[in-house]
């Protein structure tokens, strides 16, 4: 027995040993501080997903990474594992000192309601929070106009349909950019096609599991397909993806992405994927960093930057009428003369 | 040193060991400092009365689920329902929690514990009693009832028990009554002092009554048990009704006590978890305490691991994946250690496996 507690204790001292050879680069701060450095810190806190996610966590990862690297500032994310510990991953950075924290997803919301409230000297971006309850200044909620990104889809795919029949796999309808990029895709297709038949549907479960069902995405899909759908929308997570992924095994149909460019974020789909109808997720998170580095950030609601993906292989097949068409739509939809018959609520 | 406690100890605390060995090697290997990261992790569980919050409040639920899979253990039955008995019992209890009021806070907060582990113990329940009355696998009807449970509870809180006041987009019931919170003291939540509470119930139930010991001779040996008269279905029902109840009483602690609500989907992951617990525990109830302090401390931990180390916060599940390894294939590390043959101490786990 005596043995086998020593074999024990020699096990735990080769666990020391080797912790202590790994662990001598304790000053990795200090190498990491250049001389351009300023003393701006910036924080990142992902929503229950990734910065890597090739989706909204990492599009605002970039943009916080392009905005520290025009400032000079220090910039760090912490991914969440659960939502239970969103306030304890904005403490971390408060305990820090950052700067600005930036929060990724509606989620978060209510978190980081109560962390601007308790410490006005931080700056707060949330990424998809509306600000509906009232401005607090140093809290600025950055919101899209899905419903335009969604008009702008919805106009190309009604120059491109043959069978004048489109269709919209979507998340659920209790999440209202999901509500908003529908009614846009809709009346956008039906602003360039009036005689166009629309089909959506939005996944029937909660919002937990509305965005990661690929295998209700692919069924869906399959039948809007049957019903004589040409082009699909998929707009909602994995539940989307697996819409496109669907659409790109029959030859000939095409289908349209949602929040990146879902070209290089979901290459099974690109057999099919004429655009991505996007959220400027990166660019509005960078600028209102900027704005905060400046001393300028407002409080409120901050209305992000929305578009079309590039065309990828299917350059040729939109045509160069469709993509004056679609400079008009989007210059209408910009000062207001077209209206996507969704109002930002 | 006990030699009996010292059997006992060995395979757990090399597992860990391991564990965390791997561990740091893996992190070393991602270009951090498994020193630094370590330490942040401990920091982040012990350093102040925040983080000993944190450490006990993840060590709550994990406590309760430990406690519902080894106590089904004993009894030879594998509880893998523990997800789906943890929702039922998370969200019935929120459902007292906010629907009744007016009520003072000692007849309020246990009647919603109560509620929350009774309905979770009828979910277990079912599965005992289909295995008592046509050989239902509990292994089987467990799983397929977290699929009933997960939707029935995402149903109650999207649409009955759904809170309609402010953004109205989350599916989640309005929070509970003040009544029915469970109180904190200092870095102290109530609800941990109630799995400790409810561990060292198990233990007495479970080593010093008649009904525990039958349970046990059912496990240990089915066609003895019937044959010294023991009601095989009867323990049988009854021992994951009260391995449900326990699961239950997790949500209901994590309702009551941290979220305050029932809200569909922060709950995720956290029943299944407790089958790490019992297994690192050797569904020994008391020791589910220090195994889902030690894990609760790992999650508690993670976050800041992450943040001072740039650790990927996986981390901490692969090194929970490694303990659970090297608890459940105690060959590997006997070979590693060289122990003495010692199958006399061994979990036996296979016996709800196949047997009628």
């Amino acid at each position: 027995m005596t043995s086998t507690w020593r074999r024990l204790f020699a096990l735990l001292a080769v666990f020391g040993l080797l912790a202590a050879a790994c662990g001598s680069d304790d000053s990795d701060s200090a190498s990491e501080a250049e001389a351009e450095t300023v003393d701006f810190k910036i924080g990142l806190v992902t929503d229950t997903g990734k910065v890597d996610d090739k989706s909204f966590n990492q599009s605002a990862w970039e943009g916080a990474q392009q905005a520290a690297a025009v400032i000079g500032a220090e910039v760090d994310y912490i991914e969440t594992e659960a939502s239970k510990d969103y306030e304890a991953n904005i403490q971390l950075f408060l305990d820090d000192g950052a700067n600005v924290i930036v929060t990724v997803g509606f989620g978060m919301g209510e978190a980081t309601i109560a962390a601007a409230n308790a410490h006005p000297d931080v700056l707060f971006i949330g990424v998809d929070q509306g600000q509906w309850g009232g401005v607090i200044p140093n809290l600025a909620g950055l919101i899209f106009p899905e419903d335009k990104s969604g008009f702008l889809a919805g106009a190309l795919a009604g120059m491109l349909t043959e069978s004048n029949i489109v269709g919209a796999v979507l998340g659920t309808d209790l999440v209202p950019p999901v509500v908003a990029f529908k009614e846009g895709w809709e009346n956008g297709a039906r602003y360039t096609n009036p005689s166009v038949k629309t089909i959506s549907t939005y996944h029937p479960g909660g919002i937990d599991v509305a965005f990661g069902d690929p295998e209700w995405g692919a069924t869906t899909s399959r039948q809007v397909i049957d019903q004589g759908a040409d082009i699909i929308f998929g707009a909602g997570g994995s539940t989307g993806n697996g819409a496109l992924i669907e659409v790109a095994a029959t030859e000939g149909l095409y289908c349209v992405g949602v929040d990146t460019d879902q070209w290089t974020t979901v290459p099974e789909a690109q057999p099919c994927l004429v655009t991505s109808a996007m959220k400027l997720i990166d660019i509005g998170v960078a600028s209102l960093i900027a704005d905060a580095y400046a001393g300028v950030m407002e409080g409120g609601n901050s209305i992000g930057e929305v578009g079309l993906a590039p065309y990828h292989d299917f350059e040729s097949t939109v045509t160069a009428e469709m993509r004056a068409t679609l400079d008009e739509v989007l210059a209408g939809l910009t000062d207001g003369s077209i209206s996507t018959g969704y109002p930002l609520s | 040193m006990n030699k009996k406690l010292f059997r006992s100890c060995v395979t757990p605390v090399a597992a860990v060991a391991l564990g965390l060995i791997i561990g740091a090697i893996l992190i070393a290997s991602q270009g951090s400092s498994p020193i630094t990261a370590y330490q942040a992790m401990l920091v982040g569980g012990l350093r102040d009365s925040d983080a000993l919050l944190r450490t006990f409040q993840k060590a709550t639920p994990l406590i309760f689920g430990g406690l519902a899979v080894a106590f089904a253990f004993k009894a030879g039955l594998f509880n893998i329902g523990g997800q789906g008995q943890l929702l039922i019992g998370a969200v019935f209890a929120a459902g007292v929690g906010f629907g009744l009021d007016g009520l003072p806070m000692v007849i309020h907060l246990p009647l919603a514990l109560i509620a929350g582990g009774l309905a979770a113990a009828i979910w277990g329940g079912i599965a005992g009693a289909l295995k008592a009355t046509s050989g239902a696998h509990e292994v089987i009807v467990t799983i397929m009832l977290n699929f009933v449970a997960g939707n029935l509870t995402d149903w109650l809180s999207s649409s009955p028990w759904k809170d309609n006041s402010g953004d109205r987009i989350i599916a989640r019931t309005p929070p509970i009554e003040p009544s029915a919170e469970i109180p904190t003291w200092g870095a102290l939540p109530v609800g941990f002092l109630l799995a400790i509470l409810v561990a060292i119930m198990c233990w007495f139930v479970l080593e010093r009554t008649t009904f525990g010991f039958q349970v046990k001779s059912v496990g240990f040996n089915k066609d003895a048990a019937r044959y010294s008269g023991i009601r095989i279905g009867v323990i049988t029902a009854s021992t994951m009704a009260i391995s449900g109840m326990l699961a239950g009483f997790g949500g209901a602690v994590e309702s009551l006590g941290v979220d305050g609500r029932f809200e569909a989907g922060v709950n995720v992951g956290l029943g299944f978890e407790g089958i790490t617990i019992a297994l690192l525990a050797r569904a020994n109830p008391i020791a589910v305490i220090p195994a889902g302090l030690l894990v609760g401390l790992m999650q508690a931990g993670a976050s800041r691991m992450q943040f001072k180390a740039d650790v990927a916060p996986e981390i901490i599940d692969v090194i929970q994946a490694l303990i659970l390894f090297f608890v459940a294939a105690p060959t590997i590390l006997r070979w590693i250690l060289r122990f003495q043959n010692q199958t006399d101490e061994d979990l036996k786990l296979g016996v709800g496996w196949g047997s009628k």
